[in-house]
């Protein structure tokens, strides 16, 4: 497989809200990064629902249809509804299946009905824990392409949020080991991608749905969870920077794999891998704060071609039920945007965006567009292994944060960015020794099994 | 800067749509002249003008044929445009009145009635004259494709369970307007349990309340009389009493 | 036909007196009467009917299952009650004339009423039943047990037309006056079961639609029957509305000046206070909403769906879909006659509107809702009929014999809605306007399409009468007095009980109360207040199953002493 050795956009300047070089069409005709900025909701079912399928059906039939019904009643021209899947839709692949066929019913209804522009993204759980089964070779990896196979016959996207390195990754993490964050994310997670998504797109190929992508939700979001806020203190804001950065060189092997976008919400990367591909990318900020709190609520909106609120649980709220809601808040957000490249403001209302959170953290400098292009320039620019680009985005993106003078550093952030820095400088040159050494450092680490990764 | 009114979607006036389709004319259903000219009547609840259509369509054409292609997808049209606001109750009430009538006509020229898609048992209460929530809930059920064994108004508990033994429906129902007479519906639930008819039950009507109806077995409430041929698919796809009562009620 | 029996003798010098009673659904209404002079000495009302449930089925539906003796019993005591209110001095009682509904006549006299619970004739041939006649009758005191009446007191009852149609639609037959005159008029009754009569070309056409309990503010959630202090009417000033509230005479007089559209600080300087809102409130909310747009059945177009009559009183959309339902049984009701009777809608000229919602409903909104025929020229508010009559046969008791050719002249050509297919259709078209938003113009083509009578809209405005205004007109001179305690209030000490209150919780109508330090505690139940046999939220709640809701009217009927 070849990795990317070039960039979509020649410049930051380039990139913008609502359009992407490669928009994609739906099976519903739904262009997505073809000049305009959709929502894409995001309801999941209350605890307890999940008990039989029934009414977990019944659950999601009533949030799709709020979400429905709230874009007619207050203008919105379209709209994506995601489901993840709880772990029963992925378990037992026929509830993914009658769960999206259901959806994507109602949908068609509207369609029909109003004329609404709409698709529906089904999120396939990866229930592979690497911990407990084989990734390659257990019931539950037949279970996840079962559910692509099952879901891909109704769904208009399909995506995953896969698992692979996450055992490193918890180990690393809590023990701030960047080298173990690095081996984790971008040689073990990127195997494991380059071995699951050939077999995710020739089955959405089959089914004629559209392969979109995936994240690194559960390993750079984990870290950036852990840094959270100005107050708390687990995790450096530094290192939770540096594991997206990392995340980059990990996120892009669905793309070369054949996944055509519109890469999944919570995919924070997701600036980066559009200014290297130039495909469609779904993302969220602050209408996602009902599922998260993070510092970079506008930013994330500078280049996205989806706005999502990444999860809500249904529960009744003054205005309606919360995914009627957030379906109303993220269609005005949606709105804004769309106004603004209406008017030829787009670039403007950008700068917005960026200044408005370019300061606040260093996760939000660092997917400001230019920056983002920035470690994509370094990620393509050392495509000679999983590892090196990686490293790469790392060390650029070290870089970056200690050349502008604006950007402020607690000294416990600065002390342990500088520690980083050294140790990613210190580390082997080619992808082989650095296997080597970590197989050596980390093959004992609980649940660790290398064959799974072909190692 | 661009103009203000340039077409970038940044919101749609779903009102005016609708709108705009309002008094939309009913989409085409058949390209056999003949055939649409059935479906015109039926679509426009004109049960004499149907009835005079099929029987010239009998003429020339194979009953099955009008059935499946005109007085079927007439009603499916007439569903439709109930469902965007543009027909209301009676009139579908009136359009069911005309498929029965035209497939009545058809069903007498096949020498067989035509396959319907389930039984369901309907009734009025015993002691209770007011049908007219009935009555709706016969067009609606008939207007899906359903076969209504329409027991009428004022029938005895006993009659509903005989009716359910031998037609053995996917569904029953039973409507009332008094309190007085709603008395009868767990009898005639017990009465089809202890013959080991685990029919749901649809209850409805007047005074007939939610916590009444969930009150005894095989019992499920019915809002509205146009929830009917919902809960009759459900009972098709094989719910229970119990399941369609966790997905209709409460 | 009976006649009355000859005034029996009193002792020289007392006053011979006559109690005239209106036994309403919603409640009882007496006045006394001087036989010498035929004045209203005093009036007498009840704030609530004193059997649980809010319509004359839950009431049969009480006496089905406690049994009538029981409903007799509970009834008697309230009458009872209602007399020794009445100023009747030294003088002496010696005649008593009551009128009502069937169902409330029969429960009075402790006769005959599954013909009344069951309308359908299988259920009533497998019963058993023959309906009986109910003709009228007059019979001494002594044969009513426990009313407390001298023994030789005599006890008028007047006749019924059908089992839905009583006394009380003959009252409003004789004392609308409307066979006095040539033109084609209606006369309509606006309660739970709206009794109305078309007189068209000469001949009387007579029928009941079931409108339901929100004609008379009841299943509307802030709804209440008309009592001081709930809100009759609304009245446009610029853009507010002016509550008009009925006072503590029953009086309506300005309220509080009122947005729609929000909810009002509670303006203290502004007239009577308001608590509740009455079925005429009701109606001139719908109208008024309808006309400033902020109603388009079914839905309320204001920000939180409600339309709103200032602090904590509101009208909600399953409001305007109860109360639609009942404007448009009466207007079906009203169809179906015109239709037997060959009369067009624009025949009718003159609508008297009766009961206590027909004595305050504004005639011009309850016009442009339909309740009204829409080109009447005059409407006459006539008040309540049923006490009239009663008053009349009071001092008159030989109109018994116009009353009862009058009732066996009616069931010639008298209706019954349920059984015909123009109610059935009018009445699908009014459930689709007022539940799915039909707009009018295809409710008209249908009409054209079933080949009804067409359907002219509102045009002119009618001459408003009031005949009557307020509910009871003369009180008399000694006054009203109002018996807000109806009913008995039954407490028991149930073996299992915890006191955990779940059964006050389930209750909807707040009509279960815990007293008492001991275990178990004792439950009390109001039985006026309770919603009746048919509700029963209690019971499934009591977790210990102790609770059952007939032990509180069982009670009753052991312990129901006679009233000397």
């Amino acid at each position: 497989m070849k990795l990317s050795d070039s960039m979509a956009y020649a410049s930051a300047d380039e990139m913008i809200f609502g359009s992407a070089k490669k928009p994609v069409t739906t099976r519903r005709g739904l262009v997505i990064g073809g000049g305009l900025v959709i929502p894409e909701v995001v309801p999941h079912p209350r605890p307890g629902s999940e008990k039989d399928l029934r009414t977990l059906l019944r659950e999601f039939e009533r949030a799709t249809g709020d979400i429905l019904e709230r874009c007619v009643s207050v203008g919105h021209p379209s709209v994506v509804v995601e489901n993840e899947h709880v772990f029963q839709m992925t378990d037992d692949p026929s509830w993914g299946m009658e769960i999206a066929a259901q959806t994507t019913h109602q949908i068609d209804d509207y369609i029909e009905k109003y004329g609404i522009k709409a698709a529906y993204r089904s999120t396939v759980a990866d229930i592979r824990k690497p911990d407990m089964v084989d990734l390659r070779n257990s019931d539950r990896t037949r279970k996840v392409l079962e559910a692509f196979d099952a879901c891909a016959k109704y769904a208009d996207i399909v995506s995953i949020e896969s698992l692979g390195g996450k055992e490193v990754f918890d180990y690393s993490i809590i023990r701030n080991d960047i080298t173990g964050l690095l081996f984790s994310q971008a040689v073990l997670g990127s195997r494991d991608m380059a071995w699951l998504w050939p077999q995710i797109v020739a089955i959405a190929r089959k089914r004629g749905a559209v392969p979109g992508g995936d994240t690194d939700c559960a390993q750079a979001n984990t870290a950036m969870f852990m840094a959270a806020g100005y107050i708390s203190k687990d995790v450096p804001h530094t290192l939770a920077a540096l594991c997206r950065a990392i995340a980059v060189g990990r996120s892009l092997v669905a793309y070369e794999c054949g996944a055509l976008g519109p890469g999944k919400d919570c995919g924070y990367e997701n600036p980066i891998i559009k200014a290297v591909t130039g495909l469609p990318m779904s993302m969220e900020g602050k209408s996602c704060a009902c599922a998260h709190s993070s510092l970079c609520g506008n930013v994330m909106a500078a280049v996205c071609d989806l706005w999502s609120n990444e999860a809500v649980e249904y529960h009744h709220m003054f205005g309606g039920s919360s995914p009627a809601v957030f379906a109303e808040i993220l269609g005005y957000d949606t709105a804004a945007m769309n106004s603004a490249i209406s008017l030829g403001y787009e670039k403007q209302y950008q700068a917005c965006l960026v200044t408005s959170d370019r300061y606040r953290s260093l996760q939000g400098f660092i997917l400001c567009p230019d920056n983002a292009w920035a470690i994509g320039k370094a990620v393509v620019d050392n495509n000679e292994s999983y590892y090196s680009r990686a490293r790469a985005a790392a060390i650029t993106c070290a870089e970056l944060m200690l050349a502008d003078s604006q950007v402020r550093f607690t000294s416990f952030e600065k002390d342990a960015l500088m520690g980083f820095a050294k140790e990613l400088d210190s580390l082997p040159a080619t992808e082989a020794d650095f296997i080597d050494l970590c197989l050596k450092k980390y093959g004992k680490v609980k649940g660790f099994q290398p064959a799974a990764y072909g190692l | 800067m661009k103009d203000a009114m340039s077409p970038v979607p940044i919101f749609t006036r779903y009102d005016l749509t609708i709108d705009a389709r309002r008094g939309e004319a009913a989409r085409r259903i058949s390209e056999d002249p003949l055939l649409q000219r059935v479906a015109d009547c039926l679509v426009r609840g004109d049960e004499e003008g149907t009835a005079t259509m099929v029987a010239e369509a009998l003429r020339s054409r194979d009953p099955r044929e009008v059935i499946d292609q005109s007085l079927i997808p007439g009603m499916k049209e007439v569903g439709r445009l109930w469902e965007i606001g543009e027909y209301f109750l009676p009139q579908v009430i009136l359009s069911s009145d005309a498929m029965v009538a035209g497939i009545t006509l058809c069903e007498e020229r096949m020498g067989r009635a035509m396959e319907k898609k389930a039984k369901v048992v309907t009734h009025t209460a015993e002691g209770d004259i007011h049908d007219i929530g009935q009555a709706i809930v016969n067009a609606l059920l008939r207007a899906s494709g359903f076969d209504v064994v329409n027991l009428g108004a004022d029938v005895p508990v006993d009659e509903v369970v005989e009716a359910c033994r031998v037609h053995k429906p996917v569904m029953v129902t039973g409507t009332a307007l008094m309190t007085t007479t709603m008395t009868a519906f767990p009898k005639i639930a017990a009465r089809l349990k202890q013959a080991g008819l685990q029919i749901p039950f649809v209850c409805g009507g007047g005074a007939v309340s939610e916590d009444f109806v969930t009150g005894f077995e095989l019992g499920v409430w019915g809002k509205e009389a146009s929830q009917a041929p919902g809960m009759a698919e459900d009972a098709l796809n094989g719910l229970g009493w119990s399941e369609m009562r966790a997905k209709w009620n409460g | 036909m009976t006649a009355a029996p000859a005034t029996p003798p009193t002792a020289r010098g007392r006053a011979r007196l006559a109690v005239a009673m209106d036994l309403g659904t919603s409640g009882f209404r007496a006045q006394v009467l001087d036989l010498s002079s035929g004045e209203v000495i005093s009036t007498a009302v009840t704030a609530r009917h004193p059997l649980p449930g809010a319509n004359v089925i839950d009431h049969l539906h009480f006496a089905l299952e406690l049994g009538v003796e029981t409903a007799r019993e509970i009834i008697l005591q309230t009458v009872n009650q209602l007399i020794g209110l009445l100023h009747t001095g030294n003088g002496e009682v010696v005649r008593l004339a009551v009128c009502g509904n069937p169902t409330q006549l029969s429960l009075f006299q402790g006769s005959e009423i599954r013909d009344l619970a069951f309308a359908g004739p299988r259920k009533l041939k497998a019963l058993g039943v023959e309906p009986p006649e109910r003709a009228a009758t007059v019979r001494p005191a002594s044969e009513f047990p426990g009313l407390a009446l001298p023994s030789g007191c005599a006890v008028i009852v007047p006749p019924a037309v059908r089992h839905e149609v009583g006394a009380d639609a003959l009252a409003l037959i004789v004392r609308s006056g409307i066979t006095d005159r040539e033109e084609t008029a209606i006369a309509i009754d606006y309660g739970t079961n709206a009794e109305m009569a078309l007189l068209h070309r000469g001949r009387l056409f007579t029928g009941s639609a079931a409108a339901g309990p929100a004609l008379e503010g009841q299943h509307i959630v802030c709804g209440s029957l008309a009592m001081p202090g709930t809100i009759a009417d609304l009245i446009a000033e610029g853009d507010l509305h002016r509550l008009i509230v009925l006072d503590a005479a029953m009086q309506p007089a300005p309220g509080a000046l009122v947005d729609l559209r929000k909810p009002a600080e509670s303006d203290g300087a502004a007239g009577v206070p308001a608590t509740k809102i009455t079925g005429t409130g009701t109606i001139a909310a719908m109208d008024q909403g309808m006309e400033r747009g902020l109603v388009v059945p079914p839905r309320i177009l204001t920000g939180d769906r409600r339309l709103h009559f200032g602090d904590g009183i509101f009208l909600t959309e399953a409001d305007v879909a109860e109360a639609g339902k009942a404007i448009g049984a009466v207007r079906a009701g009203y169809f179906t006659l015109l239709n037997e009777a060959g009369a067009n809608v624009e025949d009718v000229r003159t609508a008297y509107l009766a009961g206590a919602s027909g004595t305050y409903m504004d005639a011009i909104k309850a016009r442009r809702l339909g309740l009204v025929p829409p080109l009447v020229k005059t409407v006459r508010h006539i008040g309540n009929t049923s006490l009239a009559l009663a008053r009349d046969l009071a001092l008159e008791p030989e109109k018994l014999d116009a009353l009862d050719a009058l009732a066996t002249k009616l069931r010639e050509t008298h209706c019954l809605f349920a059984a015909t297919k123009t109610f059935s259709r009018v009445y699908v078209l009014e459930l689709s306007r007022w539940t799915e938003g039909m707009p009018m113009a295809t409710y008209r083509d249908l009409l054209r399409q079933y080949g009804l009578p067409e359907l002219p809209p509102v045009s002119g405005t009618p001459v408003v009468v009031h005949e009557a205004e307020r509910d009871i007109e003369d009180h008399g001179r000694m006054g009203l007095a109002t018996l807000q305690r109806v009913g008995l209030v039954v407490g028991l000490r149930l073996d299992g009980c915890t006191g955990c209150r779940a059964c006050l919780d389930a209750c909807p109508a707040g009509a279960l109360a815990l007293e008492g330090i001991f275990e178990p505690p004792t439950l009390s139940l109001t039985q006026a207040l309770c919603n009746g046999v048919a509700c029963r939220r209690c019971e499934p709640a009591c977790p210990s199953g102790v609770f059952h809701l007939n032990a509180f009217f069982e009670a009753t009927a052991s312990r129901a002493a006679p009233i000397a």
